[in-house]
């Protein structure tokens, strides 16, 4: 028997409608602060020019690849739960933990390097706006990990399941943002010249 | 019931692509990294480097965050964020590159 034909009802937006409008706040943050980096960047083009040269091109890669994987295990841990795999969701959130670990301790290198060196924010308006660009989504990363570990927690005591993963997607959104947030950033500060 | 089998085939199938997504996105991230690493500079080299991360922005956007058949409204917000803050970074690197 065929099924009728109805109009496709636009799918609802994973996990809590919430943590969305949460999202799109972050996001305008970001959007702000990417263009008020490329306005000083307009203004003192060889300055920044100059002091680009002086980052780690590949520890802004690693962390971009590290952070890409982190959010395609997170896919992975949703697509299980919605198969009522829990055990697969844990185990793909872990690994997603782990890689965010990668990206805070390559990242907190990074800055120990530029701040043995002598540099803080006061050294110049390049070094301003990469530690400060830099620092706060750092600290996104770091709210993002407590969020997919107490999903983690949850899972673990049988929360989660495939008619109950809002959870997990909700987590999972977020993480997603991060990812997406770093993917302008990377080439913004790291790359563009 | 149907509800339930429409999705896990669905997300099967979601599943399958994943991988796929995240080797190119892993690729466009070593073809960014490489044009820093050599040195490109200039607006054809940002051209390149914005639409990069717009081509990977829309794959975490429809793929990761699975946004691919919300409602308009909020794939205009998602979408138009993206392009919004890739847009404004060109068009100023254009001014500031005259």
């Amino acid at each position: 028997m065929n099924e009728p034909i109805t109009l496709q009802e636009p799918k609802l937006l994973p996990g809590d409608l919430a943590i969305w409008f949460f999202i799109f706040m972050e996001l305008l943050v970001f959007a702000i602060a990417f263009i008020a980096y490329a306005v000083t960047r307009a203004q003192n083009v060889a300055l920044f020019n100059e002091f680009q040269l002086t980052l780690n091109k590949e520890s802004g890669a690693v962390n971009t690849l590290l952070l890409i994987t982190s959010s395609y295990f997170v896919v992975r841990a949703v697509h299980a739960i919605k198969l009522d795999r829990v055990k697969a969701c844990i185990t793909n959130l872990n690994i997603a933990l782990g890689f965010g670990a990668g990206f805070l301790l390559l990242k907190s290198l990074e800055y120990y390097d530029k701040f043995s060196a002598g540099i803080t924010l006061s050294t110049n308006t390049f070094y301003m706006f990469y530690l400060s660009l830099t620092m706060f989504h750092f600290l996104h990363v770091i709210l993002g990990m407590i969020i997919l570990f107490a999903i983690v927690i949850k899972a673990k005591r049988g929360h989660y399941s495939a008619n109950n993963h809002y959870g997990v997607e909700t987590g999972a959104s977020y993480w997603h943002m991060v990812d997406l947030v770093w993917i302008i950033l990377f080439p913004l500060v790291y790359i563009i010249r | 019931m149907i509800r339930d089998e429409k999705r896990v085939k669905k997300t099967i199938q979601n599943h399958i692509n994943i991988h796929s997504i995240w080797l190119a996105m892993v690729a466009l991230t070593i073809l960014s990294y490489a044009l820093g690493k050599f040195g490109f500079s200039g607006i054809v080299s940002v051209l390149v480097l914005l639409l990069t991360a717009v081509v990977k922005g829309t794959l975490i956007i429809r793929d990761f965050m699975e946004l691919r058949d919300v409602s308009l409204l909020w794939r205009v917000i998602m979408y138009g964020w993206l392009w919004g803050a890739t847009l404004a970074i060109f068009i100023i690197y254009l001014v500031s590159n005259k």
